[in-house]
């Protein structure tokens, strides 16, 4: 179950969901600041561990994320992973889906598609500027790669 | 036999009460306000999680600031402060989490991008905030 809960007139748009991952109750809070992510999930009432993630800015084509635990377990690789997709997910939809409705978006990408055929959706956005990072809140009951899994899963359906 | 089968669906009716209470009371709750005044507009985000709440402070913009977490240390009542994202040669937020610790005996993580040498700003934050904790219940010792 998905919630927006933020005024219209507030300047950080949120988004709050509860479901079920591999049996454990888990509410995620997603909040868009100006320039980070905040993502908080938890299956135990509290932050537990917290990461931060950002693209490096460099002369490479190819990006580089850095990704550091800030609070919490640091001898968990796979909370790390987990941030390092999402941030990497970030990168893809900053440029298009916050500052421009999905539909134009879509028009856009058709023009461009058809101009340069050998490019893809991804290409596009990878090239089209800086991207926020992201603060992310791990407070979970296992750490195992199918919860893990589902939450990647839930917050990428719902980042904005 | 009756009686007994009344005593039975009375104890299942408090154990699904008692339920729903914890559920509700582990539920996050999220709440947003601002407040203008002079030519500062502050911006106040509050989610409250069963055992922790986070806290963000926002003036005149969205950006998110430096980042700080503060939790009472037992046994004494002292309270232990760090700064997780930024706040190296800039502690505003910082007297701020720990104040609100001192206060409200929370453990909260605490986003603020209050200019630094603002000493009124951050007081008129730490006050607003302070209000709103105490007027949703969500403090833990008395002030």
């Amino acid at each position: 179950m998905a919630m927006e809960t933020s005024d219209p007139l507030f300047p950080v748009r949120q988004t709050s969901l509860c479901l079920d991952i591999q049996g454990n109750k888990t509410d995620i809070i997603i909040s868009s600041y100006e320039d980070h992510f905040l993502v908080i999930v938890t299956q135990i009432g509290s932050m537990g561990t917290i990461l931060h993630a950002r693209k490096e800015e460099g002369v490479s084509i190819d990006p580089t994320f850095n990704v550091a635990v800030v609070f919490g377990k640091r001898d968990e690789p796979m909370l790390a992973a987990c941030a390092r997709k999402l941030i990497e997910h970030i990168r893809y939809i900053f440029q298009f889906i916050l500052p421009i409705d999905a539909s134009l978006c879509i028009c856009l990408l058709n023009c461009y598609q058809l101009l340069h055929p050998c490019y893809d959706f991804c290409y596009i956005c990878s090239n089209s500027g800086s991207s926020k990072a992201l603060v992310l809140s791990l407070g979970l009951r296992d750490h195992s790669v199918g919860t893990l899994k589902g939450i990647v899963s839930a917050v990428i359906e719902k980042i904005f | 036999m009756n009686s007994n089968g009344g005593v039975e669906i009375a104890n299942q009716s408090m154990n699904e009460l008692s339920i729903k209470e914890q559920e509700a009371d582990e539920s996050v709750q999220v709440t947003c306000f601002s407040e203008f005044s002079d030519d500062v507009t502050l911006h106040f985000q509050i989610i409250r999680l069963h055992k922790q709440i986070y806290a963000w402070i926002g003036c005149n913009s969205a950006k998110f600031g430096h980042l700080y977490a503060a939790a009472p240390t037992r046994p004494s009542n002292n309270v232990s402060v760090t700064s997780l994202i930024g706040g190296d040669s800039d502690n505003t937020g910082l007297g701020i989490a720990r104040r609100l610790v001192l206060k409200t005996g929370l453990n909260i993580v605490l986003a603020c991008n209050i200019p630094k040498n603002s000493p009124m700003l951050e007081a008129k934050a730490e006050k607003k905030l302070m209000e709103k904790l105490i007027s949703l219940g969500y403090t833990m010792r008395k002030i």
